[in-house]
């Protein structure tokens, strides 16, 4: 390649057109919300599961006995609505997406994850590359938190109650990493690391939103602890592929409503 | 090495030269030269069920990365030892010189296998199972929980053995072919990794697509439907796939080659002294006593309140575990209706799940007995209990990285040390306290 000799003058009328160029270019991103759009929906669950089971909490059951400890792999509440769903954007290991100016700056506030009442609070976290997660030990008994992450390095470390252990990753997960305490072996939790702000977890209600993405066809993975990615899921409009995966339509400007998912049990392994 | 340069290095002829040689080929007959096996496990489980066609993909990738039990290969870039490899593979025989040859097949692999997986001949007989080498993990070690081995850990534990296990010393090997042996078993190692991070890229990233015209329409067959096509998996035609394989390798082998700066080097002020009067040596045992059993450090949840390892006795190791989600899976699988994926994997699901072999419990060492897995040298014991034993629910009590900070300082991780070194000799009768010992906090 021949690169062109710059006079100076050359250069000068460069930087300035550049310049310009940048002020229209920041001026034209700001002011267009219409490059930008919103995906929700709400995850409900189609058909009786059951009661959950009650945790046999046979360590440290002085104090872990009290808390009527119930098992949190499949929380369904009112209206068979399904927490705990995490819905993200799916990039191919060699792609990176266009991330909304608001969004851009990764929280400094650490996410907390508490050992409280022998169990784990949030049960189901997202957390972004380089933001702190912080773990810590509300309980007069011990527990220790062991995260198993496949491209993060892992950790399996008792907490104190004085001071929490922070840790912070580099990398993009593909999945959900679990987190456990091994001295109380029912507990579990699930912290989903990303290099992007689109990605969340489902409320109480079983409703979720992705506010800011970058408007045009994407790839979501719909994912939930039991049973992993939630294959062959229909929704108005569509249906997850065999990896749990759909492509959907981001409109500019606009939201792109799923309405009410129906999770059939079998996605859920029941 | 940074990122780049290390980016740069895999990118070289070797890695295009290596990917484009001659297929190899998969599978276990019973004639012919031996082969490395694939992770059946991995392959047909429900997180990343593989096709065949995707299975011989990976093993003819593998191939070309890493060559054959016979005739190992590595790429520069691992920073494997070519000739230690040489040594450490293929059959075992002695040259005229005297040299011996094939050093894993005559010493490790009746336990440790021919794919280092864990599962030689004699291994189903043995308690512990011998070590599956392919995730990189190894619970005897200097470093951080998280972190790879040294060469020199993995050296001490050929030449010390396990105690307590089928693991025997061999010392008596000379030590050029004790460090061919580490060479090959980190090479095994990679090559495991490896096999793992492609199944992952592929059942991530390839599979089947939409297929789409010239004008990047969807193709639709006669019925409307999309058109589906396998995307292959050929990094030798492909060079984003390439580029992918040279990442992942990158990213193994710096695991491995960061281990030297991730040894975890106590601080000289906080080791005892040499020489310490009896009753300095009884004060440090009394304090490493009182955090056995408090909540700190903890060791009574599963060392058990005798220290004879019977508390926790329910857990599994990490190896185990993987198999036992596996074998829960497939039972679960003959209960609901078969789905498309279920149908596909369902006959090579139940052949897999009958080769696995009877799940252990990860069980915690009893303390009275004075048998050191990992060595019986304080600093091994401190090394324990600072980083935990990876793999297994040991968990650190020292700091997770360098410059970090631990639940206990180093000198109470040294009180626990000689706690656990007089266990054998504590006195049975000795009174316990009342059990746990923390319980103010939970009355209210």
């Amino acid at each position: 390649m021949s690169i062109p000799k710059l006079t100076t003058q050359s250069v000068q009328a460069t930087a300035k057109f550049c310049a310009a160029w940048a002020i229209v270019a920041m001026l034209f991103s700001a002011a267009n919300a219409a490059d930008w759009g919103t995906l929700k929906g709400r995850f409900v669950v189609e058909g009786d599961l059951g009661e959950a089971a009650a945790v046999n909490a046979n360590k440290d059951p002085e104090f872990c006995g009290k808390h009527n400890l119930m098992d949190e792999a499949i929380i369904v509440g009112e209206e068979g609505a399904l927490a705990n769903v995490f819905v993200y954007l799916y990039l191919k290991s060699s792609k990176t997406v266009e991330i909304h100016p608001d969004l851009e700056k990764v929280d400094t506030e650490p996410v907390l994850l508490d050992n409280k009442g022998c169990r784990f609070e949030p049960h189901a976290l997202v957390l972004r590359v380089g933001q702190s997660l912080e773990i810590s030990n509300s309980d007069p008994v011990a527990h220790n938190t062991n995260l198993t992450p496949t491209k993060n390095p892992g950790f399996n470390q008792i907490i104190p109650n004085d001071s929490p252990l922070a840790k912070t990753f580099e990398k993009r997960e593909s999945y959900p990493s679990p987190a456990a305490c091994n001295i109380h072996p029912w507990m579990k939790a699930y912290v989903l690391i990303r290099d992007n702000p689109y990605m969340t977890v489902t409320a109480a209600d079983g409703s979720f939103e992705i506010a800011n993405l970058p408007a045009g066809k994407h790839e979501f993975i719909f994912w939930h602890e039991s049973k992993g990615n939630m294959k062959n899921m229909t929704f108005s409009g569509g249906k997850t592929s065999r990896k749990g995966r759909a492509k959907l339509t981001i409109p500019a400007g606009d939201t792109l409503d799923l309405g009410d998912i129906k999770v059939s049990p079998s996605v859920l392994g029941k | 090495m940074n990122q780049n340069t290390m980016k740069q290095k895999l990118n070289s002829f070797y890695l295009l030269a290596c990917l484009v040689a001659p297929l190899v080929t998969v599978g276990c007959s019973s004639s012919g030269p031996p082969e490395f096996r694939l992770d059946m496990v991995k392959m047909v489980s429900e997180e990343t069920p593989t096709a065949q066609e995707y299975q011989q993909e990976i093993a003819d990738v593998l191939g070309a990365l890493f060559g054959t039990p016979d005739e190992p290969f590595a790429l520069p870039e691992t920073g494997l030892n070519a000739i230690q490899l040489q040594m450490a593979a293929g059959s075992a025989w002695s040259d005229e010189k005297g040299y011996n040859h094939g050093l894993y097949r005559k010493h490790c692999v009746h336990c440790h296998g021919i794919t280092g997986d864990g599962r030689g001949p004699t291994a189903r007989f043995l308690n512990p199972y011998p070590r599956d080498y392919r995730p990189g993990v190894y619970k005897f070690k200097s470093t951080y929980n998280a972190d790879r081995p040294t060469d020199e850990d993995l050296h001490r534990v050929l030449v010390n053995g396990v105690p307590g296990t089928a693991m025997p010393s061999f010392s008596l090997l000379p030590s050029s072919e004790v460090e061919s042996l580490v060479e090959y078993v980190k090479y095994l190692s990679i090559r495991g990794q490896m096999e793992t991070a492609l199944t992952n890229f592929v059942f991530d990233e390839l599979g089947e697509e939409e297929a789409e015209d010239e004008d990047g329409e969807p193709l639709l067959d006669g019925d409307g439907e999309p058109v589906l096509r396998r995307i292959p998996f050929n990094p030798a035609e492909d060079a984003e796939q390439q580029e992918v394989v040279a990442d992942l390798l990158a990213e193994i082998v710096e695991g491995w080659d960061a281990a030297s700066e991730k040894i975890i080097l106590p601080e000289e002020d906080q080791i005892p002294a040499e020489e310490r009067s009896d009753e300095e040596i009884a004060a440090s045992v009394d304090k490493g006593r009182e955090l056995f059993y408090g909540t700190r450090a903890n060791c009574i949840k599963c060392h058990g309140p005798t220290a004879l390892g019977d508390g926790q006795q329910d857990d599994f190791d990490n190896w185990s575990k993987a198999h036992k989600k596996f074998l829960s899976d497939v039972a679960e699988s003959h209960k609901g209706e078969p789905t498309e994926d279920s149908q596909e994997f369902a006959a090579s699901r139940d052949e897999v799940a009958a080769m696995i072999y009877p799940l252990r419990n990860a069980i915690p060492r009893n303390l009275r007995q004075g048998i050191y897995r990992g060595g019986r040298r304080r600093l091994d014991i401190f090394w324990r209990i600072s980083a935990g034993i990876p793999g297994t629910p040991m968990p650190a009590t020292g700091s997770a990285a360098p410059g970090g900070k631990g639940t206990i300082s180093e000198a109470e991780i040294w009180n626990i040390v000689d706690y656990v070194l007089s266990l054998p000799y504590e006195s049975p009768s000795r009174p316990l306290k009342a059990l746990p010992a923390n319980t103010e906090g939970i009355v209210n």
